[in-house]
């Protein structure tokens, strides 16, 4: 799903539709979906550290929360509006109902650039956010996470500030605090981990042993390194990684033809995931325009970076051996091109499920905050895999009992899990 | 056939089905299965393909449902958490224990044991399988460790917590000092060795809060002490209540020929009897455990008298009662009286058939793997009556066939340091020189953890030296209870080339019989000599006078001027160590 700021919220509304119409979903069920349940936009005025003030514009749109509180992170963009975010909110709804945890969907921001903007007053734009919406959200009603341009520092900034106005310690309103400041265990890994879980699966599934595969991979962050560590722990060999170079400002893709060695290439990425062109010249790395990870010769496409790299113009180039595609990424695929994949019989782990991990890991953190209880890596993952493994098996059955899709197979199940919740509440 | 012929490709891959009907036997990650897990894959392939052998209706032969975690996974375990330097330490084996319990398991697994746990809910063995745990001559017989844990618990994230406790447990007693010793005496580094662990469901009953089976046992194909009319050749069977730690571990069990099963027992009296036949029993405690104590083997284990399996039923097919009044021995429990666990309703009754079962299977393995073995089994019956018998481990065993004589003159040569007419293994060598033997001027029954602890360190020290040595003491080495002999581990002793064990007035028990050491002893090809104090005594004077390289408090270690000269004839079963005379 291409989700771009001008049409966001009308194409999430347009993939609702078509479900909604797979589903055969009464009209008030429909428009109880279509719409989020809750928006606040509000003024968030902070004393600049030149001494004027200024007022920046913040959101939290809460989509759903039928199957209990609603999650979603906080983005700060300079382009952010409101449409963005209540396409998120949506989509964070779907994906908590997907993978099968008792959480709704929301989405914040606020419209500013970080990089333009102080430590000091980054804290005051967070803390000036929780203080508009402080009685709106909270463990049991509504728990934000970091998303683009929010790391884990403003999450603290953000927590403190909501514990001062209720007076108390609540370290389950918000996620994605680090380890051992009421942080989880393997969160950080629960994405890149997520999507191999649901490819073993996949893999699985179709009769063919992981060792006996290769991938090419889009994104050498977060999602894509654990992604790829997991992948060849589990026996597969990755070819191509492609990765953004900050000082160039274009992607390169990183080929070697009898798989890259992870730890060497990380041995030579800086800490926005850039790898070094030179060393990586030297390691015996083909060093390619960046968009070439798409056609290379591989069984597996796990694009983990970017929304709509899987497009009208790249679709043609998809290597010929391609057999699955494990959407790591957000909406790295068009829905023109997911026509042409479908017809060429590439098997597609649709993003909301292949990526789940994170907000699966996301939901552990709440429930061990809630407690102040906090789980070994161990158990963290342990439930992660099996969370994970059970959505996919269901989407899949699915898929395979009705002839759908991946993608329409799981937004079928987590649309109709939210509208049965609805009518369980007796709201429609 | 043999076992090393088993591996990873005949093994399916877990699909998180444990007690799936298809698949009972499964895998976890790609490396090797080690030792034990191909014995048990070689034995799930012949008990399939044999199974009209062992024909009885009434008794049921499998390998228990089992998942083995591969080696490959212990790889990056220990690679992921840097533990090497910690495991290959001369730290304390708690500590050890406890920085593997702070390790985080690979993640590819942690799934897998999650998914397992959701779906059992009864006990389950975690066993070690390591690389070198199959080599014939070395079969590192209970160096690493089982842990049995329960399983019970209401909520899965509490059974993966204890599963995974286990798990790591079982990879730490690879690097237990015991364990460092014994692979040094094999002329191996804890780098050749890699650890395989089997997930294994407990064969058993629950009765409470105990889970035991009704019978557990140990066959040998065999016999190093027949008695009466048995032969050697015919093998042995060790019968035990509860759990098979009874038995390994050289606690009191009951022991007959499964070629003559109603032989009688070489008991002098029913009083001899009723002293020396099982008074208590092992079973998984399945209800809150005494103390949190991840890094013990028997954190979830528990002991109890007969009274327990008294009350739980379990004594129908397994006891026979005293009548006093008519001074016999009568078999079942239909009868008020003492009870003794002679498995006289199985062995005398044939009320069930598990002595022609216990014999086909010795004969099947034996003849499969062309050699004498030894199995292990657990029995639980069930309503009818029917059994269950669940095949845990088949061994090879080491049986030598070298000709050796001796002579009654030989016997009455000058320096004769010991003679017995109960020894173990055959052959003969003069390279020993160090003795070490436990001082019996000073020895004490009640101290005999100390002793344990006093022969390691000469046992170390000698070990680093690459020094072979007779070792001399009282009861039985080995023994898990420490009123009856040493309780030392395989590993405290490994360096000795021969082992003598005697009895004195206050230690006045049978010779060892614990089936792990015995295993070690026969495997090291190690001779072991039973003495009895009543009997030809050692020369104690000689070796008082010899020169003295080390002492502690029980332990003294001398090195004689000349190597001695040690000849054990295994058909005979007698043996003999002599030292060079002053003049020679």
């Amino acid at each position: 799903m291409a989700l771009t700021p001008h049409n966001a919220f009308e194409m999430a509304q347009a993939r609702f539709d078509h479900v909604a119409k797979l589903l055969q979903l009464d009209a008030a069920t429909c428009e109880l979906l279509r719409q989020p349940l809750r928006e606040y936009s509000f003024a968030i005025p902070v004393h600049m550290d030149d001494g004027h003030s200024r007022v920046f514009r913040g959101f939290r749109v809460q989509h759903n929360d039928a199957r209990g509180p609603s999650k979603g992170g906080i983005r700060f963009h300079p382009l952010e509006t409101l449409d963005t975010v209540r396409a998120l909110a949506m989509w964070m709804t779907w994906k908590c109902a997907v993978v099968d945890i008792p959480l709704g969907g929301a989405k914040g921001g606020v419209i500013c650039d970080p990089h333009q903007l102080s430590l000091r007053e980054q804290e005051q734009i967070c803390r000036g956010w929780v203080r508009q919406v402080a009685r709106n959200v909270g463990p049991t009603a509504d728990i934000p996470a970091p998303d683009v341009m929010t790391s884990a520092q403003h999450m603290l900034w953000m927590l403190d500030e909501f514990e001062v106005i209720h007076g108390s310690r609540a370290p389950g309103f918000i996620t994605g605090k680090p380890v051992g400041m009421g942080g989880s265990m393997g969160r950080v890994e629960a994405t890149g981990f997520g999507v191999v879980f649901t490819l073993r699966e996949a893999l699985k599934e179709r009769g063919i042993r992981a060792a006996d595969t290769t991938a090419s991979v889009q994104g050498f962050g977060n999602v894509a390194q654990h992604a790829i560590r997991l992948y060849h722990q589990i026996g597969g060999r990755t070819l191509c990684v492609s990765a953004w170079d900050q000082t160039d400002q274009t992607a390169y893709a990183f080929r070697k033809r009898d798989g890259i060695d992870l730890d060497q290439l990380l041995s030579i990425t800086d800490r926005f995931g850039g790898i070094d062109k030179g060393k990586a010249r030297d390691l015996g790395y083909d060093v390619l325009p960046g968009d070439a990870w798409i056609e290379q010769d591989v069984d597996i496409l796990l694009p983990a970076a970017l929304e709509n790299q899987i497009n009208e113009e790249t679709m043609e180039r998809i290597g010929a051996g391609v057999k699955l595609i494990a959407e790591g990424a957000n909406g790295p695929t068009t829905p023109v091109a997911d026509e042409t994949i479908a017809r060429r019989g590439i098997f597609v782990i649709p993003d909301f499920l292949a990526n789940a991990g994170g907000v699966t890991a996301s939901y552990f953190e709440q429930v061990q905050s809630n407690s102040n209880y906090y789980w070994t890596r161990d158990d963290v993952l342990g439930r992660l895999d099996i969370k994970m493994t059970a959505a996919y098996v269901a989407v899949s059955e699915l898929a395979q009992k009705r002839k759908l899709s991946m993608r329409d197979a799981a937004y079928v199940i987590a649309v109709d899990r939210v509208a049965r919740a609805c009518k369980d509440r007796g709201w429609v | 056939m043999s076992v090393g012929g088993f591996g990873k490709q005949e093994l399916a891959a877990f699909d998180r089905a444990f007690f799936d009907p298809r698949q009972r036997f499964t895998r976890i990650g790609d490396g090797e299965l080690g030792g034990k897990a191909r014995g048990l894959l070689f034995a799930a392939d012949l008990l399939a393909r044999e199974s009209q052998l062992l024909m009885d209706p009434n008794v049921v032969v499998d390998v228990p449902a089992s998942t083995v975690i591969t080696t490959d996974l212990f790889d990056r375990f220990m690679q992921a958490n840097g533990l090497y330097d910690v495991a290959l330490s001369d730290s304390a084996d708690d500590r050890i224990a406890h920085a593997f319990q702070k390790g985080d398991l690979p993640v590819e697994l942690v799934g897998d044991l999650r998914a397992l746990v959701e779906q059992v809910t009864t006990p389950l063995a975690v066993r070690s399988s390591s690389l070198l745990e199959d080599a014939l001559f070395r079969p590192f017989a209970g160096v690493y460790q089982t842990k049995m844990i329960p399983n019970n618990q209401s909520d899965a994230g509490d059974r993966f917590t204890k599963l995974v406790e286990a798990l790591k447990f079982v990879y730490a007693s690879m690097f237990a000092r015991g364990a460092k010793n014994y692979l040094q005496a094999s002329g191996k580094t804890p780098r050749d060795e890699k650890m395989a662990v089997v997930i294994q469901e407990v064969i058993g009953t629950r009765h409470d809060s105990r889970f035991y089976p009704d019978v557990s046992g140990v066959a040998k194909s065999f016999n190093f002490y027949p008695t009466g009319n048995a032969r050697p050749e015919e093998g042995v069977v060790h019968l035990a209540l509860g759990l098979g730690k009874t038995i390994v571990d050289g606690g009191v069990s009951w022991t007959h020929s499964p070629a003559h099963p109603r032989a009688p027992a070489p008991f002098a009296s029913v009083r001899d009897m009723l002293d020396h036949s099982q008074l208590e029993f092992w079973v998984v405690h399945m209800g809150k455990p005494a103390a949190f104590d991840p890094i013990a083997e028997t954190e979830y284990l528990a002991k109890h008298d007969l009274g327990a399996a008294e009350y739980d039923g379990t004594l129908r097919y397994t006891c026979s009662t005293y009548d006093a009044a008519a001074d016999r021995i009568v078999p079942g429990t239909g009868t008020r009286g003492a009870r003794i666990l002679n498995f006289a309703p199985m062995l005398d009754l044939e009320e069930i058939a598990l002595n022609p079962v216990i014999r086909a299977l010795l004969d099947l393995f034996a003849r499969e793997l062309a050699s004498p073995v030894e199995i292990e089994f657990a029995v639980a019956l069930g309503p009818g009556p029917r059994a269950r018998l669940g095949f845990l481990q088949v061994r090879p065993m080491v049986v030598s066939e070298d000709v050796v004589q001796l002579d009654e003159s030989e016997l009455q040569q000058p320096g004769l340091l010991l003679f017995s007419d109960n020894v173990m293994g055959n052959g003969s060598s003069d390279s020993i020189q160090d003795i070490v033997f436990v001082k019996p001027k000073t020895f004490d029954k009640g101290r005999t953890r100390q002793i344990a602890g006093e022969v390691e360190q000469f046992n170390r020290t000698l070990l680093d030296a690459g020094t072979p040595y007779l070792l001399l003491g009282f009861g039985r080495w080995g023994s898990a209870d420490p009123f009856l002999g040493i309780p030392v581990e395989w590993g405290q002793i490994c360096g000795a080339s021969a082992i003598v064990e005697s009895t004195l007035p206050e230690m006045n028990v049978d010779p060892s019989q614990g089936s792990h050491f015995f295993h070690n002893m026969s495997s090291f090809r190690v001779s072991y000599f039973a003495m009895h104090h009543a009997q030809r005594d050692i020369d104690w004077e000689w070796l008082e006078r010899q020169e003295q390289v080390g002492e502690t408090e029980h332990v003294r270690h001398v090195r004689a001027p000349k190597p001695l000269r040690l000849k054990v004839d295994g058909r005979s079963r007698r043996g003999a160590i002599w030292y060079a005379p002053a003049n020679s």
